[in-house]
């Protein structure tokens, strides 16, 4: 079977592997999320200022909420094979349409954050690697760390104070100013602007760890006995680290950037609420204090699916990488 | 506060003032965008099903009310030009104003005026089916005319007509359909100065001008845009980059008002919110040992430093509770102090000697329940464990979710202690009631009567608040029953809050009604 | 000894070291300099630092800041070391296992690490204090929770290389048990990694902790760093000092617990060779 024959094989066999895994997290997550005290109706009840019993028992008749838990879990899972993602009783609007209105934000963010971090980190891992142990090494290691340690809200608070009232070079929060009403390109750069200051604030957090793994990885490459063949074999010091060494340790950095992709959506309701940046992280934030359970669970799928696709991609990509790893 | 008369109508001297406002408005600047913050997320824009204030930043705009209520509490005409109640008080006519078309171009009559109270209001709104129980019908002789028929005298009903508090709805789009379902409530359409356009989830809701409003040359502003900002600071931060022109409901924190309120470009008032009349207080179970006992709540009330709260977590903004009613209804001449209680300044001996006396040993244990609205409530826990702490008294704080607490508070009655806050509203029988009568021991209901206090007397004397139309006994009523609460003390007030409003200096003609936040903002303009 | 020869090779690491010292001292030691209950309300609200008889200020309510840092330092420290210590002893358990028996109960293990990894942990982590309610315990419990399956999958992954080696088959021939061969030939040998990440988890488990707190869901009856983060939030532009001088020492304790972390590393770590 030719190499491409195969990947697809590998590919086919991974997202059939997946279903079970996606379905048991839906069912966890719903148990969960049931453990919680009150539900959607006590919060609507509270928010309206009062409410009847007998309102209140309408509206849970209404919403499904008096069946038994089992056949409310049945009716979810039968809705989430037809792809439907139910309808979030608190907004009055079906999930789906909450969540893929809020994807776009959520997805801006997390691949700028991602490539920001991921960049920085590999150049900054590389320069305290072949710097090892000198005060170039010590520096490096001791701002990633400070980057990680500072706690993210104040860092966004911070930004917010000297970049946007101090100096008025960004918009203090939001993803866009929509009282300007922007449209085509204006409108991309109005949304790339108000982008940076979260996308940075994120990235500091997230630096400190690839950067890290970036030196650790480079270490352990050069330690290795190609290494020692290849200085034996007469090549550059610099071939052997840019092209060699370099392409090897990636692989440890690129399955962590994968892993940090579900992490992310949850990583960022720090920033999200900082920067009032209309992202998954707040929806899931919210939804699970209204107990809109449709609206948690529909993002906890998404997520597992998202998650799931990356780390086939990744998977791949590393086949790519090094023709070492077998795929199928 | 003139409680109006029966049998006058409102005098043409309310038109000529109209028409004169009217010609000065030709005055101020129009067109501009207002942004305000909305804080937290409205759940809907359905003022008709829910009285949540976020709601109320956002609705009033895009519904009327028949009335409005100026600065001292006068009802003003807002869908209705004048009205007239009959000498038995059980007769309320409303003459309806010409011209008045709803956003989607629809007339606006009588009609619907019949539709909101009686389908609408009296029977899903928190607040209708008190505010209006002694209507039993509305009659629609002609198409400007709407008559309240009523039971008995309601005294209370005519402040209960605001935009917020009562909106008309339209009823040709629900009619027929189930109101709680309806379309509505996430796309209305009112008679308000402003059209809804767009709804962003978790960013911002759009209002443009209704350029077919009844109230010629208004409103001022082209557009009203609700900014969603979850952080406190960064609301702080939009407010200082001009970014957001208004905030109010201390959306803006207190402790970053007492940095602004000095600056040129940003304003502070404490106007517009005598409808609200908002009170911090201690909710106890009274059926539980040891808050069964009056001594133990009483001891509580004497040892809470109140200014100390309102200086340190509040930062000054704020006034001791003295009294059960807010001292806000003094002009309605229901208020009256009640020092035994409600002291000027703690009284720790007094406090222990009550303690010794009914022999409570030091070293009670009892948990304390915090309202999770925000950070300052937490403050205001942790300060009473240490005050309390000094009368021997040891409290543990529990602070949940909303659900989790509501649950616990409300439905399961599973609390000895509840710090919370409750709007008292403009009469008492609206605000107040709820929290003291034995009919209003609700298990389920949020916000009603959760202390489980029952008292004859105290049921009495809230009948006849409600019912008498006469002032002097209203006022010699409530007299008694404020004394017979500081007596019983189910529930200790802390202090009367205040809230704020801050706005960029810029922004003109905001705080114009009784309503403040919650008004029409027609008037509202936004200087060069 | 050869071990601290190699740790004492990286200065960062040896600093970090002394900082840490110096915070577990502050801890063990916090009555001593602080005395009264740091939720006492002792003094004028809102001093800066250095008034009013306050080394670092006081907060809002007129507690005293520093000592809130010496209290919460104690608390601080043991959310992380008692997080830590569960989420290592359930993922070296679960992955021991499973790394050892292989098969279905691999499988098994593999799949559930896989479920934790698709739910994003920081909402987790919200999700099950909010689910628990918040106190010192839940919050314990879910950052062991959400932290566990690394663990497992490290020592999943070790012990399946190791269940192969000559020395294990050896003992089997000699009859060793299952249980012994994991506990006492096994595991001695992939210490190194776990140590390391174990040390990283508790720094980890801070920062969680502080976050929670942000968000509101800190326990309202214990002084912690988180809580004093939480506390000072609002008034962080009015009285910088009450959230900055906690967040310095998040900020040490964790860089300190990292430097070490690495520290450990280089000298544990056979395969790396310095230049």
């Amino acid at each position: 079977m030719s190499l491409a024959a195969r990947r697809a094989r590998y590919v086919l066999k991974r997202l059939v592997q997946a279903i079970p895994v996606v379905l048991a997290i839906v069912i966890v997550n719903f148990f969960l999320l049931q453990l919680a005290e009150g539900d959607a109706v006590d919060v609507l009840a509270g928010e309206a200022g009062s409410a009847t019993p007998e309102y209140m028992a309408q509206l849970r008749e209404k919403f499904g909420l008096d069946q038994p838990l089992p056949v409310q879990l049945a009716a979810y899972m039968k809705n989430v094979l037809m792809f439907d993602l139910g309808y979030s009783f608190r907004h009055d609007m079906p999930v789906s349409e909450l969540v893929f209105d809020r994807l776009v934000p959520t997805l801006l963010l997390m691949v700028c954050t991602i490539t920001l971090a991921v960049g920085f980190g590999i150049v900054l891992g590389l320069l305290a690697a072949s710097g090892l142990n000198t005060w170039r090494d010590n520096l490096i290691s001791v701002f990633a760390l400070v980057s990680y340690a500072t706690p993210l809200f104040w860092v966004g608070l911070m930004m917010i104070v000297v970049f946007s009232l101090r100096l008025g070079w960004f918009p203090t929060s939001g993803m866009e100013n929509f009282a300007a009403f922007h449209e085509g390109w204006d409108r991309v750069r109005d949304i790339a602007h108000h982008l940076v200051m979260p996308v940075i604030t994120l990235s500091l957090f997230y630096l400190a760890l690839y950067t890290r793994l970036m030196r650790a990885s480079m270490l352990e490459q050069a330690g290795m006995d190609y290494v020692t063949t290849a200085r034996a074999k007469g090549l550059t010091e610099r071939r052997i680290v840019f092209v060699h060494i370099l392409r090897n340790a990636l692989l440890p950095v690129l399955t962590m950037a994968g892993v940090q992709v579900g992490a992310l959506i949850g990583g960022s309701v720090i920033v999200e609420s900082v920067f009032a940046w209309p992202g998954l992280g707040m929806l899931a934030f919210e939804a699970l204090f209204a107990r809109d359970l449709n609206l948690l669970l529909g993002i906890f799928l998404l997520s597992a699916l998202l998650v799931v696709a990356i780390n086939l991609v990744i998977d791949l990509l590393y086949s790519f990488l090094d023709p070492r790893i077998e795929v199928g | 506060m003139i409680l109006r008369r029966p049998g006058r109508p409102l005098p043409a001297l309310a038109l000529l003032f109209a028409a004169a406002f009217a010609s000065l408005a030709q005055a101020q600047t129009a067109g501009g965008t207002m942004v305000l913050i909305a804080q937290p997320e409205p759940p809907s824009l359905a003022p008709y099903l829910s009285t949540s204030g976020p709601i109320g930043l956002v609705a009033p705009k895009i519904y009327n009310g028949l009335l409005d209520y100026d600065l001292d509490l006068n009802p003003v005409g807002e869908l209705a030009k004048s009205f007239q109640i009959s000498d038995d008080g059980l007769t309320v006519t409303f003459l309806l104003e010409e011209g008045v078309t709803w956003h989607d171009g629809e007339p606006f009559t009588s009609a619907d005026v019949e539709f909101s109270i009686m389908e609408v209001l009296k029977q899903f709104h928190p607040r209708g089916p008190n505010s209006f129980k002694e209507v039993t019908s509305i009659d629609t002789p002609d198409e400007l005319t709407a008559v309240f028929n009523l039971e008995r005298p309601a005294p209370y009903m005519i402040r209960a007509f605001s935009a917020y508090e009562s909106p008309i709805v339209p009823k040709h789009l629900l009619e027929g359909t189930d109101i709680r379902e309806a379309e509505l409530s996430n796309n209305p359409v009112g008679t308000g100065p402003f059209k809804f356009v767009e709804w962003k989830k978790g960013q911002y809701i759009r209002l443009d001008k209704n350029e077919d409003y009844w109230k010629e040359g208004y409103p001022l502003l082209d557009r009203i845009v609700a900014r969603v900002i979850p952080d406190a600071s960064t609301r702080t931060a939009a407010m200082e980059n001009g970014e957001v022109h208004y905030g109010a409901f201390g959306a803006i924190p207190n402790v970053d008002v007492v940095r602004l309120r000095d600056s040129e470009e940003i304003g502070v008032t404490t106007d517009g919110y005598a409808m609200i009349n908002p009170m911090a207080l201690i909710e106890f179970d009274t059926t539980q040992a040891p808050f069964d006992q009056v001594a133990l709540r009483k001891a509580i009330s004497l040892v809470v430093d109140r200014q100390f709260l309102i200086d340190n977590i509040w930062f000054g903004y704020g006034k001791p509770a003295t009294s059960a009613l807010s001292s806000n209804y003094e002009p309605l001449g229901l208020y009256v102090a009640t020092p035994d209680a409600y002291p000027e300044s703690p009284d720790v001996d007094a406090a222990k000697a009550l303690l010794e006396e009914a022999g409570i040993e030091p070293g009670t244990t009892a948990v304390l329940d915090l309202i999770p609205y925000g950070e300052d409530w937490r403050r205001a826990g942790e300060y009473m464990k240490q005050a309390l702490g000094d009368i021997g008294i040891e409290l543990e704080l529990r602070y949940e979710d909303v659900p989790t607490w509501l649950k616990r508070v409300y439905a399961d009655y599973d609390f000895a202690m509840n710090i919370n806050y409750f709007y008292q509203l403009p009469d008492p029988v609206i605000g107040v009631h709820r929290h003291y009568g034995s009919n209003q021991i609700r298990q389920g209901t949020p916000f009603v009567n959760a202390t489980r206090y029952s008292d004859p007397e105290v049921d009495e004397l809230l009948i006849a608040g409600a019912t008498s139309a006469d002032e002097a006994e209203r006022a010699a009523t409530y007299q008694r029953l404020q004394q017979k609460l500081a007596e019983d003390l189910p529930v200790v007030n802390l202090f009367e809050m205040e809230f704020l409003t801050v706005y960029n200096e810029k922004l003109k003609d905001h705080t114009v009604s009784a309503m403040g936040a919650y008004g029409s903002f027609d008037r509202a303009y936004l200087e060069e | 000894m050869r071990f601290w020869k190699l740790f004492a090779r990286n200065r960062s690491a040896v600093m970090g070291l002394v900082i840490l010292a110096a915070v577990i001292a502050l801890a063990a030691l916090a009555s001593v300099f602080f005395p009264d209950d740091p939720f006492r309300l002792v003094g004028r609200s809102m001093s800066p630092p250095g008034e009013n008889g306050f080394l670092l200020g006081s907060d809002t309510l007129g507690r005293d800041v520093a000592a809130g840092i010496a209290h919460g330092a104690r608390v601080s420290l043991l959310i992380g070391l008692l997080a830590t210590t569960v989420a290592v002893a359930l993922g070296v358990v679960l992955g021991g296992v499973a790394g050892y028996f292989g098969g279905w109960i691999d499988d098994l293990v593999m799949r559930i690490t896989e479920m934790f990894q698709t739910i994003p942990s920081f909402l987790f982590a919200i999700l099950l204090v909010a689910i628990l309610k918040p106190s010192i315990s839940s919050i314990v419990i879910a950052i062991a929770v959400v932290s566990w399956p690394a663990v497992a999958r490290l020592v999943r992954g070790e012990f399946t290389a190791m269940r192969n080696r000559e020395f294990v088959q050896a003992c089997h021939v000699v009859g060793m048990g299952d249980a012994r061969i994991m506990l006492r030939e096994i595991l001695p040998n992939c210490l190194s990694p776990i140590i390391v990440t174990a040390s990283l988890m508790v720094a980890t488990a801070i920062l969680i902790e502080s976050g929670l707190s942000f968000l509101g869901l800190g326990d309202p009856n214990v002084i912690s760093w988180g809580f004093q983060i939480g506390a000072g939030r609002t008034v962080l532009r009015s009285a910088w000092w009450v959230c900055t001088f906690p967040g310095i020492a998040i900020l040490l304790t964790v860089l300190a617990i990292n430097l070490v972390g690495e520290g450990l590393n280089d000298a544990l770590n056979p395969r790396l060779r310095e230049r």
